[in-house]
């Protein structure tokens, strides 16, 4: 077995154990586990930033243009430098004020100047968001909550079999269900009696969704749940040399010494 | 200063929403390609300094606990011992997580630690869903009995034991229990789903339009 395999073994493990132990209360390898979660998290999305962003659309066109501009008029130059790939542009600099003013909200003094920035992401959002959210949650929602509520069979006649009804069913449904789940939502005018009948149907429209949603969360929780297990089970073998059992070991070694001294120190 | 302060931002987020949304609805190839192409690699660039902005605060925090000594600050050192492993890992292996069939050593962090740390944390949410959902949920209204019967069925029909118990018990009625997940998924939940989202739709819209007009201005804090 490779040694980095091994190595990686023990540390996933050890890390699992940590995480996990929060299940039996807050402690020092829960706390550790945590912030190193955090520092790994936001150091993985800063390196993605630099080798997807900052080299190439910054660096790389930016630098280009420089040293392109720099060998015409001193040509020495290119002997020294080459610069990779096409002629590049300055443009993206132009972005980058626009960036870099964001970080001016770290001084109060000059603080509204990111202003401009936020200014530019909210101004592009809410732009973007219009027909995107007109075409994908609003029309095609509507486009895909009204359906022929029949199929027709071969010979041009309606397909009365059962599980035909059963689509025309459910297509009746589904649309009735949209009609009184937006009836709940619907606050211009009180509710009256009539309303109100309806729009408690509409509530058990939503009770099925919220349920389904719980459902959904408990299972896709469960199965990451299932890939911890998974691995702990895999990482006990010799292959390994028995990193499970021995980390789970010094953890209950550790928990035991650690809850032992606080109740000893707490009045 | 009120201009520069005050006015020459609501100009930008009013001219910028007006064009992009403007590209959406003139035909011509050249303004959605070119413009929607340069303004999302701009918006990529503006996000990768305000996620530094994220970044410079996090860290500001935990140096910030560190030095006025306060209770667990030295759990913060591990912020930036777990930023600086992936970060000198990234640089020696140039972002790329794979070279070949073998791990780098980014992708060996991604392998063994962000994954594991990632996934643990998020399974540890499990029990405490469930647990949550033990102690306070309480059968007592029709709606609250719909919610629960949901859930159960979405549940049960997800897991081996589910089905097996389903075609032992209800086999007379010729439904597996796949089809009627099937059904509660793509019928009534659907449908909720369906008027939640138009909901949230016009919401959207009208927010949008009230940021573009300047009659939303939360985003520009405060003076």
């Amino acid at each position: 077995m490779d040694f980095t395999a091994i190595l990686g073994a023990w540390i996933a493990v050890g890390l699992t154990l940590f995480i996990l132990s929060f299940l039996y209360r807050d402690n020092p390898l829960f706390k550790i586990a945590e912030n190193l979660y955090i520092g790994i998290a936001i150091g993985y999305i800063f390196s993605i930033t630099i080798y997807n962003v900052w080299i190439p659309k910054i660096y790389q066109p930016v630098s280009n243009r420089v040293f392109t501009s720099l060998s015409n008029w001193v040509p020495w130059v290119s002997k020294f430098v080459t610069p990779a790939g096409d002629a590049g542009s300055l443009t993206p600099l132009f972005p980058a004020i626009i960036g870099i003013s964001l970080l001016t909200r770290i001084f109060p003094k000059i603080s509204w100047i990111s202003r401009y920035g936020f200014a530019f992401i909210v101004g592009y959002g809410a732009g973007l968001a219009i027909p995107a959210t007109v075409a994908t949650m609003f029309i095609a929602q509507i486009e895909g909550t009204i359906q022929p509520v029949f199929k027709l069979a071969s010979g041009g006649a309606i397909d009365l079999s059962g599980p035909a009804l059963w689509t025309s069913f459910s297509a009746i449904l589904l649309c009735l269900g949209v009609i009184v789940t937006l009836f709940y939502f619907f606050f211009s005018l009180e509710h009256g009696k009539i309303s109100k009948k309806v729009t408690k149907i509409g509530i058990y429209f939503l009770m099925v969704y919220f349920g389904a949603a719980f459902g959904t969360t408990v299972m896709g929780r469960f199965a990451l749940l299932y890939g911890r297990f998974f691995d702990l089970y895999t990482y006990r073998t010799s292959g390994y040399y028995h990193a499970t059992p021995i980390l789970i070991l010094l953890v209950l070694i550790f928990f035991f010494v650690y809850f032992g001294k606080s109740r000893k120190t707490s009045p | 200063m009120m201009l520069i302060k005050r006015y020459i931002p609501l100009a930008i987020v009013f001219v910028f929403g007006i064009m992009t949304l403007a590209t959406y609805y003139i035909p011509p190839k050249l303004a959605q390609d070119y413009y929607l192409e340069t303004m999302n690699k701009w918006i990529n660039i503006v996000a990768a300094f305000a996620f530094l902005l994220a970044l410079l605060s996090l860290f500001y925090s935990h140096y910030n606990k560190i030095k006025r000594k306060v209770d667990g600050w030295g759990y913060s050192i591990f912020v930036y011992i777990g930023f600086l492993v992936v970060v000198v890992c990234a640089i020696k292996s140039e972002g790329q997580l794979m070279t070949g069939p073998a791990l780098t050593s980014l992708g060996w962090i991604f392998r063994f630690l962000y994954n594991t740390l990632s996934a643990s944390m998020f399974a540890v949410l499990a029990y405490y869903i469930v647990s949550t959902a033990f102690r306070s949920f309480r059968i007592k209204t029709l709606q609250a009995f719909v919610l629960f019967m949901a859930a159960l069925f979405f549940i049960i029909g997800k897991v081996p034991l589910g089905n097996v118990l389903w075609n032992k018990l209800f086999f007379w009625t010729n439904v597996s229990i796949s089809q009627v997940t099937d059904w509660i998924i793509n019928v009534p939940s659907v449908a909720a789903k369906r008027g939640i989202m138009i909901g949230i739709a016009v919401g959207a819209i009208v927010t949008s339009l009230k940021i573009i007009f300047g009659i939303e201005r939360q985003y520009m804090g405060k003076d």
